[in-house]
């Protein structure tokens, strides 16, 4: 495809061809304009996940609490340093991008988030985020993979997720019978030998060989066919770029850029996932998180804008978590130990903006850490629901009542 | 996804295995285990080793524990000239070049295995010199003794500036190492408690680091009473590890994860099989070296549960491709291509190291090993066994191009060559008239294969 989709609609729309083209116009695209008159199946969720334990103490700052800056000696940020949301609360200042997307009513903080019998360790808590399940039962698959596999994608059509990242994949994409493509940039996501004779060779075997008997063969054979097969349709798709908004210089930034060019480029893709990792900030963390905060907001407040200015600001909405906040209690190190509740952030033109559900208690800890009245399932609920348009019960392996997070 | 555990019998699983006339000691085997061990093997190792028998040919793999002082001295004059200018990406070409060129693969291979498991990465501890002095600890440990390495590790000024110890002060104990020295490098995730945790920070308050090099601050110590893993005491100087490392649990971690490196990524092994290894281990003194020739020479290794049961990773993929053709390389480009596959030497996702098994494998680490083999081989400056890739097939017998598909598939495929995939690649290598040219397309096509990615 060598223009984008909008223009291709606006085309279609304009030239006098539209019926005569009809017939040859190639099936994905003629999936894409169906999709375009019923925006509900369209909507897309971006997942931003904020690797390592974002210290969610010092990113949505009770300044007025004196238990906050007893515990924080010499983390705390002064009242008058912090970007306010209300007569209480107030974003770590290196967040502004936050304060501004909230200012604009599209920003919503869902306080407290976390899960009962907090596991502080990096590599279980993510997991136990990305699959909702404890450790100990098969966790195979990731809340997200669930829901791709119970919208059964065409084969041939987009990815139905695409996770923008040189990282490993994140188990929360981990699907059954999908193969969700990982994009590392696009330069980077293409054959430097443009053999034909190469993918020939790869779809020979992949479409033509019987199901290999053995699971890892097959799961290899499966992703390689679909590495070839996404990296042709996302070369074309993003052979344009026409947005005047600017992107800070950061990875995330470049990243978040790179989806609003697949959004508009028009794939059917639903789910996109990103990752910023460095929140693990054990030792002198003022710099560090800072640093990450500002390159997170000033990340986000570019995608929005950037994606409202392309005209799909109505159907796109971010979440962001992390495995787990930071313990109240700064440590020696100037930095703060894994911990456990913390917020979840979501982006977009439908969110109810501002702060959902009470800051938890500084007094009443648990072992330290701040204790969560929001299950992130619930969080999770919300956006299956309401906003994927999918039941959630299945996806998360039982009922959790949504938050009232989200506008109409 | 992974299958269900299958039992396997451990008395069977662990048992010599002894060739037979239906499982004969061939080269096929052969080139598992060199697959498995030694980064692949050339056709004149397969042929030598097939005259052998499967243990001497571990026994000489494993011999290589004490590495050669010549090629020692090669390696650490490069490592100097590259130390000069301090840059840990440097360190990743070196190293690149050490595993190119080392007369002891299996010994590369091990320094590898425990850097992915003490891992430590230089975009944190950018100290070069200290990253190139755990990478030697690592070597000269990598087939000896657990005990000594972990103590050693803990002490060590790249673990130590890498997981926050340096800062780890009696009134408010840094939890970072005390954590990860228990869920990652001796116990596993759920075989402690937090308490335990904590109490352990206690044990590590005061080791610092001053001027590269560890200390003991006694001033910043915490000298009182801990509680853990069920033990009351003071545990001074490092009991606490001795004691960590006592557990039963300790030696069944570690044989479980080296199970994974040599054995298979799936399924995850039923504990009553590992136990065996986990016995053999303690009784050693948590020897390494018998564990390794314990595996690499048992029934198991050589079964179907063990023969293309794991993901090449992106080393196994670049280093193996060209020791089996004995290539050179650009190391600066083929270390940048390893980061881009998701294997950055010195550059570990975290502080768990490389996962391996089927999370190399993604859209975009498909198209980069493609990519990356193409460069590979496709370099006419780079020279194999001396000479150009079509002279190298040539001199072992392979000119037609059934015969270089063939010898190519042999070498390096751990599962059989589909008729269709054969098919194909002689078509590829009918591109070219040239010999060079058309074992380089043959060997690029290969590596792109669902076939290869498998080791």
């Amino acid at each position: 495809m060598t223009s984008s989709r909008r223009r291709f609609l606006k085309q279609l729309a304009s030239g006098s061809a539209v019926m005569s083209l009809g017939a040859r116009v190639p099936a994905f695209l003629t999936m894409a304009a169906a999709a375009e008159v019923t925006p509900q199946s369209d909507a897309i969720l971006v997942v931003v996940q904020l690797t390592g334990g974002n210290d969610g103490l010092n990113t949505v700052i009770p300044y007025r609490d004196d238990e906050y800056y007893k515990a924080r000696p010499k983390l705390a940020m002064p009242a008058e340093d912090v970007a306010r949301i209300n007569d209480q609360f107030g974003f770590h200042p290196a967040a502004r991008g936050l304060a501004d997307l909230l200012q604009a009513g599209k920003l919503a903080v869902v306080q407290g988030v976390g899960y009962p019998q907090p596991n502080r360790s990096h590599f279980e808590s993510m997991d136990v985020w990305h699959t909702c399940r404890r450790k100990g039962g098969p966790r195979t698959t990731g809340w997200l993979g669930r829901f791709l596999d119970d919208m059964s994608p065409t084969p041939g059509r987009d990815a139905p997720a695409i996770h923008v990242g040189s990282e490993k994949q994140p188990l929360a994409l981990a699907a059954d019978a999908v193969r969700v493509p990982s994009l590392a940039s696009p330069e980077e996501f293409r054959l430097e030998s443009n053999d034909r004779q190469l993918g020939n060779l790869i779809d020979e075997v992949g479409f033509h060989e019987a199901p290999h008997a053995d699971a890892l063969l097959e799961y290899l054979t499966s992703s390689t066919t679909s590495a070839f097969s996404a990296s042709k349709r996302i070369t074309e798709a993003l052979g344009s770029d026409d947005s005047p908004v600017k992107y800070p210089e950061t990875e995330l930034a470049a990243r978040l850029k790179t989806i609003a060019q697949l959004i508009d480029a028009g794939l059917s893709t639903r789910i996109y996932y990103v990752e910023l990792d460095g929140f693990d900030t054990h030792s002198q963390q003022a710099a560090a998180h800072a640093a990450l905060l500002r390159q997170y907001a000033g990340a986000m407040s570019a995608f929005m804008e950037d994606v409202a200015h392309r005209g799909h600001g109505d159907r796109v909405l971010t979440a962001s978590f992390s495995e787990f906040g930071r313990r109240v209690a700064e440590n020696a190190s100037a930095g703060t130990d894994h911990g456990a509740a913390a917020p979840v952030f979501l982006c977009g033109a439908h969110v109810r903006p501002g702060l959902t559900g009470e800051h938890p208690s500084l007094v009443d800890l648990d072992d330290g850490d701040l204790k969560h009245h929001t299950d992130f399932r619930q969080v999770y609920a919300t956006l299956l629901e309401r906003w994927l348009q999918a039941a959630s019960s299945p996806i998360l392996g039982g009922r959790f009542e949504p938050v009232d997070v989200l506008s109409a | 996804m992974p299958s269900a555990p299958t039992m396997i019998d451990p008395v069977w699983a662990w048992q010599p295995f002894s060739p037979t006339a239906n499982e004969p000691w061939d080269r096929t085997l052969v080139a598992h285990l060199f697959r498995r061990a030694a980064f692949g093997a050339t056709p004149s190792q397969l042929e030598a080793a097939v005259a052998e028998a499967p243990e001497a040919v571990v026994d000489r793999l494993l011999q290589t524990a004490e590495e050669s002082s010549s090629f020692r001295d090669e390696s650490d004059a490069l490592a100097a000239t590259l130390l000069s200018t301090g840059e840990p990406r440097q360190l990743a070409a070196w190293w690149a070049y050490v595993m190119l060129n080392t007369p002891h693969p299996l010994l590369e291979r091990m320094t590898l295995f425990w850097h992915g498991h003490f891992a430590v990465s230089a975009a944190k501890v950018t100290d070069a010199a200290l990253l190139l002095e755990q990478n030697r600890t690592f070597r000269r440990a990598a087939l000896g003794e657990f005990r000594p390495l972990v103590h050693t590790v803990a002490r060590d000024p790249a673990m130590l500036l890498y997981l926050d110890s340096a800062t780890n002060r009696k009134a408010r104990p840094n939890e970072n190492f005390a954590r990860e020295l228990m869920e990652l490098f001796c116990l596993g995730e759920g075989h402690y408690s937090e308490k335990d945790v904590q109490e352990l920070a206690r044990c590590f308050t005061g080791w610092e680091i001053k001027q590269g090099k560890f200390r003991f601050n006694r001033f910043q110590h915490d000298g009182g009473e801990k509680t853990l893993l069920g033990r009351s005491g003071v545990f001074p100087d490092g009991e606490a590890i001795d004691w960590i490392l006592d557990q039963p649990q300790a030696a069944v971690f570690i044989v479980g994860k080296l199970y994974r490196e040599f054995v298979c990524d799936e399924p995850a092994p039923d504990p009553q099989l590992l136990q065996p290894l986990a016995d053999e281990f303690r009784k050693n003194d948590m020897q390494i070296a018998p564990v390794v020739r314990r595996v690499l020479t048992s029934r198991l290794f050589y079964s179907a549960h063990s023969r293309a049961r794991k993901v090449r990773s992106p080393v196994d993929a670049a280093i193996g491709l060209l020791r089996t053709f004995e290539g050179t390389a650009n190391t600066h480009r083929l270390a940048a291509d390893l980061q881009q596959n998701g294997q950055g030497l010195f550059f570990p996702p975290n502080v768990k190291g490389w996962e391996g098994g089927r999370a190399w494998i993604n859209s975009a680490t498909i198209l980069g090993r493609a990519n990356m083999a193409a460069r590979l081989v496709g370099d006419e400056k780079m020279r194999f066994g001396g000479g150009t890739l079509g002279e190298y097939f040539a001199r072992h017998g392979a000119v037609a191009p059934d015969q270089v598909v063939d010898l190519a598939a042999t070498l390096l495929l751990a599962s059989p060559l589909p008729a269709k995939r054969r098919d194909g690649l002689i078509d590829v290598s009918r591109n070219s008239k040239d010999p060079a040219r058309r074992a380089a397309d043959v060997l690029r096509a290969l590596a792109t294969l669902p076939e290869f990615q498998l080791c």
